[in-house]
């Protein structure tokens, strides 16, 4: 008995594996691992935020953002934005270029998007009670707003139909483009005076301005999100890879029946 | 400290939104792949030693 199997896409051979729609069982085990994990660390991070650390002597109760702000800000700029920043070089790079770099920095750009709108959002939050104002033209803030409005640019850019090497080397540049706003949003407390407050963990003599239960849900938190971005970034790239094979499966329709179309005439 | 109960509950709630509509684009493009490569299955030609 012969079996005809159709053609293989060329399209498909970067980095698809070889599995079903829904990925393998180990991918799967992952998931749920990193899902767990990340909800149970989240939900700790809450808990001893709220409820278990002690008010601040300057900042009293608005001290407990502190363990959800600067948490949220590291997801974003550093590993999701610096994440889409080396897939992008990666993918421009001839040795190791490949679509998978593509897609894994347009995962990573839109986690990231939401991310740097709940840093906005949460320092907005935080702001309010404690300048007296919900929004102030400071550099830190005017620099994370560009910094969102340039990855949204990215994200509407994708959306432009293309070859899948011609969108992913003009994305590539586009977001090494916005990429250079991150360390002017990580600076723009020194260069400038700001109203925003310098870095408590990442400043320049890396010697932290928290201590006790404080440090430790500080750490919690960033741990926390960090699992809970992996576990987007996974999904998101999933999707990615699921797009891109629903595309190549109705173009290929779509050559067929512009053949049969062909052939009929 | 309803600023704090605010802060947390809006940005919590953003990433749980933003979590549940991945899983679900996920499942739905899973099943619309799935529905393609199924109906671009293999194709068995008759066998010439059967009885037709």
């Amino acid at each position: 008995m012969t079996t005809i199997a159709p053609p293989a896409d060329p399209r498909l051979a970067e980095g698809a594996p070889a599995t079903g729609p829904d990925g393998s069982a180990r991918l799967r085990a992952t998931l749920w691992t990193l899902g767990v994990l990340g909800a149970v660390s989240t939900g700790a991070t809450v808990w001893l935020g709220i409820w278990v650390t002690p008010p601040d002597k300057v900042q009293g109760n608005l001290v407990r953002l502190v363990y959800l702000h600067p948490g949220v800000a590291w997801v974003a700029l550093y590993l999701a934005f610096g994440l889409a920043a080396l897939a992008s070089l990666l993918y421009l790079w001839p040795r190791t270029r490949s679509l998978v770099w593509d897609r894994l920095a347009a995962a990573a750009v839109e986690v990231g998007v939401v991310f740097t709108a709940c840093t906005l959002i949460s320092g907005s939050i935080w702001g309010r009670p404690t300048w007296g104002v919900w929004w102030a033209w400071d550099a830190r803030l005017t620099s994370t707003a560009v910094l969102l409005v340039l990855f949204l640019g990215y994200l509407a850019l994708r959306r432009v139909p293309a070859e899948p090497h011609v969108r992913a080397r003009r994305s590539a540049f586009a977001a090494l483009f916005a990429a250079v706003d991150v360390p002017i949003v990580h600076f723009s407390v020194l260069w400038w005076r700001t109203l925003h407050q310098g870095a408590t963990v990442l400043n320049p003599t890396l010697s932290p301005e928290i201590h006790g239960s404080m440090a430790w849900t500080l750490l919690l938190g960033i741990v926390a999100l960090t699992v809970d971005f992996a576990w987007m970034l996974v999904v998101r790239y999933r999707i990615g890879l699921l797009e891109d094979r629903l595309g190549a499966e109705e173009l290929d329709r779509a050559i067929d029946a512009r053949r049969a179309e062909g052939g009929a005439a | 400290m309803n600023y704090v109960v605010a802060g947390y509950s809006i940005t919590l709630g953003i990433l749980f939104v933003y979590a549940v509509s991945l899983g679900f684009r996920r499942r739905r493009l899973a099943r619309a792949v799935a529905a393609v490569e199924a109906a671009r299955a293999p194709v068995t030609p008759p066998d010439p030693r059967s009885p037709q």
